[in-house]
């Protein structure tokens, strides 16, 4: 299988793992909405402040992976162009090879950026759904939640591949720029140095744009809003089975905090020395003649 | 089939250094293990531990040449050992062969039991904690203090409040101007200062609220993203470039220690620097208060030494250099180093420079010669 079949191939296999997610979410939506609408319907007890209907969600959510899946069919298709490019150039030893088809292979791009929406998944993981009934409204809470952090998560994510695209872009731009008739051809290392520049540039400018860290911080809340829905469905359970919380714990500590806090307090004011928990066995510091002051005090001055 | 232009001897000489290269380096990584990494090892005992905060004092290095102790303080990004990296790069070690009495405070690690604790508590409580000890141990009323970026924070506001505690104040790579990152506006230079920028008060309250304190590698993802090709691309080309270098390699194993060593910040503190500060910058405004005590910047009347990275990213050097207008005190100096953030402590030039400019501060000023 060659880079381009390969390519395709993973791509394929995204998409179609992309639909089938779409399509169980969908169904999972409408389940539980008509879920919730028998309930309200006064058939079983009612619960406040039940969800919307949770099929709108997996429609944005259905938006954001489209656009996010169009951006990576032409990463491929860029990648593409940059596979059969790199193997005619000259003068590269194997770890400049290896890493320059790394670098420019688009699972690479969302490996390399997605580093942040690894680290808010890990931050928002809780508990797994289990199947009790009562507690529907706040599994339902925390399906809404996670579905618009993954709708927000994938908007991110398309910002950021715009960019690795117009990376690569760029780079190819220069590299047939630079290999122009006359001109000495470029070598892999030539070529590794010119892509982490011209990427590195892309991706500077594009985290300072508004659309990149207006989608982050919108990411940043969803991930903070799945993972205080979590916590809302453990307390829950907590107090239903007599666990404590994370209220009640936060309530001790912040407890133990004042007192220690009082406690510093009142040591300091009648001097009272923090014990040491280990003896200091530090030796007496050498003391000898000290030496004239070097002549070098530039007041108001700076020194480079 | 070979590369166009490149003879097939090219092609077998380059494959017979790279095979020779990774044999090299799979059997150094293979005999390594994460004990023979080590950073941090200058000798120093334990003198006083107050809840988690633990504050050390070095074993002399040479005859000792300044009476009044100096204190290095750390901020809760990160932590201290990046002073003592390793033997040939080391603050501590230059400090101590140029015959300074020093000590170093350690945080500890944060869990989310220390969600409530407070910059108040650090700067007035544990930091001031430390000034005290030192100054009963060594006998002097008060002690030079050494801050490192958030940690020069720390020192700047306790000198600020408690200026009688505080004989010098060196300052390093520390932000005083939160919003100052505009005054040069260059790409990849300040991206913590835009990003802080870009959530609201409301944001950073529900962040700490649900994770309690503000996660270690949360802050390692943020500083990952202000260098996105290095982060790319150093577990692939950056480590098998050094890999059958042992020398280099060990180098890299101790820097790769440091970054992994992420304590959480503890919430409320969290809430403090981020919003108090990044977002509302209070400090240079002389509008923070710790304890209901306002931190005036014109109080600080001991001598200044302020030292800052010239290609600093993470501290652009105009958030540092706003001090110079706003202490109460001439004898303000700066002292500006090549490299960036982490290069002040272990560039190779930075190791002639940075202590003895410090070691010569603190001498001039020494109580003993008063």
């Amino acid at each position: 299988m060659n880079s381009l079949d390969y390519s395709k191939a993973f791509t394929d296999f995204w998409t179609a793992q992309g639909q089938a997610l779409m399509k169980a979410q969908q169904q999972a939506g409408t389940a539980l909405a008509e879920g919730m609408r028998a309930v309200t319907s006064g058939k079983l007890p009612m619960w406040p402040d039940m969800p919307a209907d949770l099929s709108t969600g997996a429609a944005d959510l259905a938006g954001a992976n489209k656009s996010v899946m169009d951006l990576w069919t032409a990463a491929t298709s860029v990648f593409g162009k940059l596979a059969t490019t790199l193997p005619s150039m000259p003068g590269g030893d194997g770890i400049v090879e290896a890493t320059l088809r790394r670098v420019v292979d688009p699972r690479s791009w969302i490996g390399g950026t997605g580093e942040m929406d690894e680290v808010l998944a890990r931050m928002a993981q809780g508990p797994r759904l289990a199947d009790l009934w009562e507690a529907e409204r706040r599994y339902a809470g925390v399906l809404q939640a996670w579905m618009n952090l993954r709708r927000r998560g994938l908007e991110h994510n398309a910002v950021v591949l715009e960019a690795w695209l117009q990376a690569g872009r760029r780079f190819m731009e220069q590299l047939v720029a630079r290999s122009g008739a006359g001109s000495k051809a470029v070598d892999a290392k030539e070529a590794l140095a010119l892509w982490t520049e011209t990427a590195n540039q892309q991706l500077l400018e594009t985290q300072r744009s508004e659309r990149f860290l207006q989608t982050q911080a919108e990411m940043i809340r969803a991930t903070t809003e799945l993972r205080i829905a979590q916590q809302e469905l453990v307390e829950h359970f907590g107090k239903q089975y007599g666990f404590p919380t994370r209220t009640e714990l936060d309530d001790v500590h912040r407890t133990v905090t004042e007192l220690r806090r009082e406690l510093r307090a009142i040591r300091r004011d009648q001097q009272i020395p923090a014990p040491v928990t280990q003896p200091a066995s530090s030796p007496k510091p050498l003391r000898t003649q000290r030496s004239t002051p070097p002549p070098n005090a530039r007041q108001k001055g700076t020194r480079s | 089939m070979t590369q166009a232009g490149t003879s097939p001897a090219t092609v077998f000489s380059d494959a017979a250094r790279f095979g020779t290269k990774m044999l090299t380096g799979g059997q150094l990584l293979h005999g390594l293990r994460d004990a023979d990494v080590q950073i941090a090892t200058t000798p120093k005992d334990l003198v006083w531990r107050e809840d988690k905060v633990s504050l050390f004092h070095y074993r002399p290095l040479a005859a000792q040449r300044v009476g009044v102790p100096l204190l290095i303080c750390y901020g809760l990004v990160g932590r201290w050992t990046m002073t003592d990296l390793q033997e040939d790069r080391s603050l501590v070690r230059n400090l101590l062969h140029l015959g300074l009495d020093l000590y170093v405070v350690d945080w500890g690690n944060p869990s989310r039991a220390d969600r409530y604790l407070t910059l108040d508590d650090y700067i007035l409580g544990y930091l001031g904690g430390c000034v005290a000890e030192i100054a009963r141990r060594a006998g002097v009323p008060k002690v030079n203090l050494l801050g490192v970026c958030e940690g020069g924070v720390f020192t700047t506001a306790f000198a600020a409040l408690e200026p009688e505690q505080v004989n010098t104040l060196t300052l390093t790579i520390t932000p005083i101007d939160f919003h100052a990152d505009t005054v040069e506006d260059r790409l990849g230079h300040g991206f913590i200062n835009i990003w802080t920028r870009s959530l609201s008060p409301e944001d950073v309250d529900r962040l700490i609220d649900a994770n309690g304190n503000l996660p270690g590698e949360f802050m390692g993802a943020i500083f990952n993203q202000m260098s996105p090709m290095r982060s790319l691309l150093k577990y692939n080309f950056d480590l098998l470039d050094i890999v059958d270098d042992e020398q280099r390699l060990m180098n890299w194993l101790r820097m790769e220690k440091w970054i992994a060593d992420r304590p959480d910040h503890p919430g409320e503190a969290a809430k403090q620097w981020m919003k108090d500060l990044y977002q509302q910058n209070k400090l240079v405004r002389n509008e923070w208060a710790l304890d209901g005590r306002r931190v005036d910047l014109g109080n600080i009347r001991m001598p200044v030494l302020n030292v800052y990275a010239k290609d600093d990213h993470i501290i652009p050097p105009a958030t540092s250099r706003a001090l110079a207008s706003k202490v109460g005190t001439s004898d303000y100096q700066e002292l500006a180093l090549a490299g960036g953030h982490i290069g002040v402590f272990v560039g190779a030039r930075s190791q002639t420079l940075f202590a003895p400019a410090v070691a010569s501060f603190v001498e001039q000023h020494d109580l003993a010669a008063a």
